[in-house]
């Protein structure tokens, strides 16, 4: 029963990427007074990208093939750590947050080496900005689940979730706080929204993401917009795991889980309409400020670590 | 009532976490117009922890405090500034001489002295350690604001919220002056909001910039 609950959470996480996806688009496109797309769009186009052809450019080498599977493979790893909708993940109590990080710097080492593989000079500009940007993050990401980790005493995601259940809620220690801020800043850095990366362009000198795929098509292309859909669930999911978990099930029972999918629905689509809000009122950031913005991240988790030491 | 006294009582326990965030964030902000916001925001958190201790310990008093606090800083104050700087046409960036991860950096810094300094007399008086702290550390950061921001605006800014935190520090110690010595001081602040607007409109008419960095030399 466990091991069912367990799968389905990550079926969720995986299956509800490209929705989420999708519904972050169509409020965007709302708050600039357009009609938008479907919701369901991204469904659409994942289906359309796996029935076409899979071209390779001449000059790639097997590597550019292998890459977009590695990569979807890491990521789908890592959607199996964070508790969802009951305290227990697939992977959540054998692995700790170091791997998670890591299977994400995995899935991301994959994309930049796929990028420069494919030969053109774009895919290798994007590749460096995706390094600096993923080498800067890396640190407040690992530091901010530092501190949540001293001050929950475990490592593992679904122990820290367990922690935070048992205790009284809305109780914000300065740590938590801290850790809180700098983990979104993080998150949006790490999944390409907009102050550092714009989504939704297909040609612009000062892209990342888009940059490095535009050598892909076909299947290729899909299996890496959809590790780029899971990643962005997931690292919301994960903010929701460890900063505000009431409402996920500690039993296994029909109505705590019903619970638990509602209040887990309700904070993802809360945090979708903050995320577009946010990208529709932020201007992008220039390339050179991005190190100034992921420092900021990193000052804010350098203290939640400090901190944990006045946390009772 | 019960749920009142529970959101209260948490109000009371994560107020100085916001106020310290609001402080952080302060530091890390680039444009006049997000650190006015941020601004209010922080008095609107100061204004929340005096409703909640005016419900907890039952003086409807405090509850008067709470409405200048409304009144003056989170209405008054932040409709004046963001005129000011609209009407002062000079380019909306802070000019910091830090840059912004450096700013964060040395705010926290202040945040941990303020921590570390507040705790003998925190346990000495029996008083909340972690309110002190913010306090103090929401002093230390006005000040900061103010030596390091070349904009005469935000000196402006930087001594409200340096007055934000001597007056959280008398709350947080005393339960707050008597109420006319408060109304006095919220009345000063006021008008010396619209004093300095008038200053700032002065500065920019005889140098045509707002960058105290530059004044330098008395020009008749």
């Amino acid at each position: 029963m466990k091991l069912a609950i367990s799968l389905i959470q990550v079926l969720l996480i995986v299956g509800t990427a490209p929705l989420l996806r999708g519904v972050v688009a169509r409020i965007k496109a709302r708050i600039q007074n357009r009609r938008g797309a479907s919701v369901f769009r991204p469904y659409a186009d994942l289906w359309k990208l796996f029935r076409k052809e899979d071209l390779v450019p001449s000059t790639a080498s097997l590597l550019f093939r292998l890459c977009p599977v590695i990569l979807f493979a890491a990521t789908l790893m890592a959607a199996a750590f964070v508790p969802v909708l009951h305290v227990s993940a697939l992977l959540g109590d054998r692995g700790d947050f170091i791997l998670l990080v890591y299977l994400l710097a995995l899935a991301r080492f994959f994309l930049v080496l796929g990028a420069m593989d494919g030969g053109s000079s774009f895919g290798g500009m994007g590749a460096s900005r995706e390094a600096l940007v993923s080498a800067l993050a890396e640190a407040p990401l690992l530091l901010g689940l530092i501190a949540i980790a001293v001050v929950s005493h475990s490592a593992s995601i679904a122990s820290i979730v367990r922690w935070a259940i048992s205790r009284a809620p809305f109780v914000l220690s300065p740590a938590h706080a801290f850790a809180c801020v700098a983990l979104v800043l993080v998150t949006i850095a790490e999944t390409g929204r907009v102050p550092v990366d714009n989504p939704s362009t297909h040609l612009e000198l000062t892209m990342i993401h888009e940059a490095m795929v535009l050598e892909y098509s076909g299947p290729s292309l899909a299996l890496i917009e959809w590790a780029n859909a899971i990643k962005l669930n997931l690292m919301l999911a994960l903010l929701v795991a460890l900063f505000v978990p009431w409402g996920v099930a500690a039993t296994i029972s029909p109505v705590a889980l019903a619970i638990a999918l509602l209040c887990y629905l309700l904070k993802i689509a809360l945090l979708a309409v903050a995320l577009a809000a946010l990208e529709s009122s932020v201007a992008k950031l220039r390339m050179y400020l991005v190190p100034e913005y992921l420092g900021t991240a990193c000052a804010l988790s350098v203290l939640a670590v400090v901190f944990t030491a006045f946390t009772r | 009532m019960g749920l009142v006294e529970f959101a209260a009582a948490k109000t009371l326990a994560s107020s100085a976490v916001f106020l310290f965030i609001t402080v952080l964030l302060i530091a890390a902000a680039r444009r006049t117009a997000t650190c006015i916001a941020l601004f209010t925001a922080q008095c609107l958190v100061i204004m929340a922890q005096i409703i909640a201790s005016a419900f907890l310990y039952h003086s409807s008093g405090v509850l008067l405090v709470a409405a200048l606090v409304l009144l003056v800083k989170v209405l008054a104050i932040p409709y004046v500034l963001l005129r000011i700087s609209r009407r002062l046409k000079v380019s909306q960036n802070v000019s910091a001489s830090t840059t912004p991860a450096q700013s964060v950096f040395i705010v926290a810094a202040l945040i941990l002295l303020a921590f570390a300094v507040v705790q003998p007399y925190a346990r000495a008086f029996a008083l909340d350690s972690e309110m002190l702290a913010a306090a103090t550390a929401i002093i230390l950061t006005g000040g900061f604001l103010m030596v390091s921001r070349k904009k005469a605006l935000m000196q402006v800014i930087g001594l409200l919220v340096l007055e934000n935190g001597i007056f959280l520090a008398a709350f947080t110690t005393t339960f707050g002056m008597p109420l006319v010595v408060e109304m006095g001081i919220f009345f000063d602040l006021l008008i010396w909001v619209l004093l300095m607007g008038v200053f700032i409109f002065r500065i920019r008419e005889t140098f045509e910039h707002v960058d105290v960095s530059r004044l330098r030399q008395l020009r008749g």
